[in-house]
């Protein structure tokens, strides 16, 4: 689309939306760290990915949205498509929660369920079957595929520009990697200010993302099984990898310490930061919480779910343990040096604990 | 009080029927050092427009004298067909479609540097053709009369207000404040004796990511001019020059770039429509003499010796010792 067009664009029905919604509060937690709270993060990604397709024809007036998802990138889609007059169909599975299903019916959704997961590619492969049946029987619909639709990360350059304008020059970023949108996205646009920016991206054990084996995960809403073609390797300098019981403490601390009441994500991303701004003073960081507490009531909020969790101690580590290699992960909170290379690149580089292994043996 | 009101408007339509026509009129304006930004920026509906914020260069500006004539045609030396052209735009919009005159622009801003030469030529014909009627043009209005004349036009018939100014629209998208941040600037001609035509150029063609970039770009102005904040704006210049860089190459950009940072500079910006690049230092800072004289020494060294350095907030040149 020329540049032209794109300034031509009448406003209308399709242009509404939710701008004040969109972009964080921003909260300074101690001298150097900043936070930036989101209502739903996704709203961002969600309504400029719809814009962009709007403006070109992918999306017409009235047309219909096919995706597959279980978390908040759905809901934000639901809200503009029923503010915006579009029809959605969203895939999903049995693991969608109780009360997001419901929302998203009353914002009339059309849910897809898929009740049973493939022996070989689990319920992600069987969604993504379900998704491109949908796509084909629904001629002209228009799937914003979140985790390669590059118009995702571009969205970000909004957050990047509320935090260059209050915040000015910032030496770090900390943030969740998902779909690799937000943290991709705003790391290369600060970066563009700032190539000196530190990035740390914070995952979870058991994620692919960055070069784990696949397993299953307690921690929601950060990792993935598959690496996301939005993840852009080459803008982090630390990877974490976050366990599920530091991280829901974690949110508990923020929301003791801080009165922010914030979702699991946000405790992963807080821990790290809270822990490189106390580590560098002088440095200014900010670090991004992705949605707000209140679908938690039941679970990180609760103390008896808490201490039922495998592994649960009630102690918040110090520190990261630091790895020399993706593969030695261990099940609580590690750090890596990414040093921005690309996943082969670190994937090829050898394990010096395996190298050493191997010559024990 | 409303009848004060009344006469001083009165005093204009009067102005315009020639009743307080005089010999000749004066006009001038000051050039430009490129800009500190340019790129595309939503306005507040979202729909993108051209825009750039300008450095201001006190140090070279452009003069113009009309003498009202009767009949309507605008007499110019030859090379200053678009002063003309804005000279009779001025009349017309005064609403002297009868009217002529004979104009004369002499300019002290070099040609085909991106210092807004061509502009700044416009501007004082406009204003030299107000000032012979008795009449004051808003830059609101001379903005709009200047793009009429050249397509697209530089910002400074706002004087030293920050803005960032629709250049193909000759509206202002913001009001960024009272002025920028001041600066000392070295200036670099990276295309010595090759003459861009910066009116003619095709504008350039940002792509999506670019098109984003500039959101940023434009928080970090907001926050540079707020707080007076040289740093910052020396970082959203290098940003900005960066992206030119891949619509309109200067010949050994990196190696200036790679010249600033040694030396301590705050960043470099560029005319983005021209040939010349600048080294941004503070001003406020006690090292900046030395820096500068280092930096110029540099330059000489890559067979691009800096003709002269200024303060942005001030009238005097220094040439490189």
């Amino acid at each position: 689309m020329s540049l032209e067009m794109t300034m031509s664009q009448p406003l209308s029905r399709e242009s509404r939306g939710f701008p004040d919604y969109e972009l964080p509060r921003l909260v300074r937690l101690t001298d150097n760290l900043h936070g930036a709270a989101f209502f739903l993060m996704k709203l961002l990604p969600a309504r400029h990915m719809l814009d962009r397709a709007a403006a070109d024809g992918r999306l017409k007036p009235g047309g219909t949205i096919c995706e597959t998802t279980s978390g908040t990138f759905g809901l934000a889609l639901a809200m503009l498509a029923a503010v915006r007059g579009y029809r959605l169909i969203l895939v999903s599975d049995p693991a969608i929660d109780e009360h997001l299903h419901k929302r998203l019916l009353e914002l009339g959704v059309t849910l897809e369920i898929v009740e049973k997961p493939y022996e070989v590619g689990g319920f992600q492969t069987a969604r993504l079957d379900r998704l491109r049946a949908a796509l084909e029987a629904n001629p002209g619909s228009f799937c914003p595929s979140q985790y390669g639709n590059a118009d995702n990360p571009r969205a970000y350059a909004e957050v990047a520009e509320q935090i260059a304008e209050r915040l000015g020059h910032v030496d770090c970023l900390v943030g969740t990697v998902g779909s690799g949108g937000s943290m991709s996205g705003i790391a290369r646009f600060l970066r563009h200010l700032n190539p000196d920016l530190h990035v740390i991206g914070v995952d979870t054990p058991n994620s692919v993302v960055f070069g784990q084996p696949d397993g299953k995960r307690l921690l929601r809403g950060l990792g993935n099984s598959l690496v996301p073609p939005n993840v852009d390797h080459r803008q982090f300098d630390e990877i974490h990898w976050v366990g599920a019981a530091e991280a829901f403490l974690a949110t508990r601390r923020l929301h003791q310490h801080h009165a922010l009441y914030q979702g699991g994500t946000s405790g992963a991303a807080y821990l790290v930061a809270d822990w490189w701004a106390r580590a560098n003073p002088d440095r200014k960081v900010v670090t991004l919480f992705p949605d707000e507490g209140h679908r938690y009531v039941a679970s990180i909020y609760n103390d008896d779910w808490l201490a039922a969790l495998p592994g649960w101690t009630g102690v918040l580590p110090e520190a990261p343990q630091p790895v020399a290699h993706p593969s030695d992960v261990r099940p609580s909170w590690s750090s890596f040096r990414w040093d921005r290379r690309t996943l082969d690149e670190v994937l090829a580089a050898a394990n010096p604990a395996a190298r050493d292994l191997a010559e024990a043996a | 009080m409303p009848g004060d009101v009344i006469s001083r408007f009165a005093s204009v339509r009067l102005g315009t029927r020639g009743n307080q026509r005089k010999e000749q009129g004066f006009g001038q304006v000051n050039g430009h050092h490129g800009e500190i930004l340019q790129g595309v920026f939503p306005d507040d509906a979202g729909r993108l427009h051209r825009g750039l914020v300008t450095l201001p260069c006190h140090i070279v500006s452009s003069t113009a004298v009309f003498r009202p004539a009767p009949g309507i045609l605008v007499t110019v030396p030859d090379d200053k067909l678009k002063a003309a052209e804005a000279a009779r735009l001025a009349l017309d919009s005064l609403g002297l479609h009868d009217q002529g005159g004979h104009l004369t622009v002499e300019s002290s801003i070099p040609v085909g540097l991106g210092m807004g030469s061509s502009t700044a030529d416009v501007v004082a014909a406009i204003r030299a053709v107000a000032d012979a009627h008795g009449a004051a043009l808003a830059a609101d209005e001379v903005a709009r009369l200047a793009v009429r004349a050249e397509t697209a036009s530089d910002s400074i018939m706002h004087g030293d207000l920050a803005v960032l100014f629709a250049q193909r629209e000759g509206i202002v998208l913001e009001h960024l404040g009272p002025a920028l941040p001041p600066l000392e600037v070295l200036s670099v001609n990276t295309a010595p004796g090759a003459l861009v035509d910066t009116v003619k150029q095709p504008p350039a063609t940002y792509d999506d990511w670019e098109v984003q970039a500039f959101r940023p770009l434009r928080g970090m102005l907001r926050r540079a001019i707020r707080t007076g904040d040289a740093a910052l704006l020396g970082r959203v210049a290098t940003a900005s020059a960066r992206i030119s860089q891949r619509h309109l190459p200067k010949p050994a950009f990196e190696e200036i770039n790679a010249i600033a940072a040694s030396t301590g500079a705050l960043g470099i910006q560029v005319a983005h429509s021209g040939t010349v690049v600048g080294l941004l230092f503070d001003p406020r800072n006690p090292a900046t003499a030395r820096r500068v004289a280092e930096a110029a020494a540099k330059l000489d060294t890559i067979g691009l010796p800096p003709a002269f350095h200024f303060r942005t907030d001030a009238a005097e040149v220094r040439h490189v010792a």
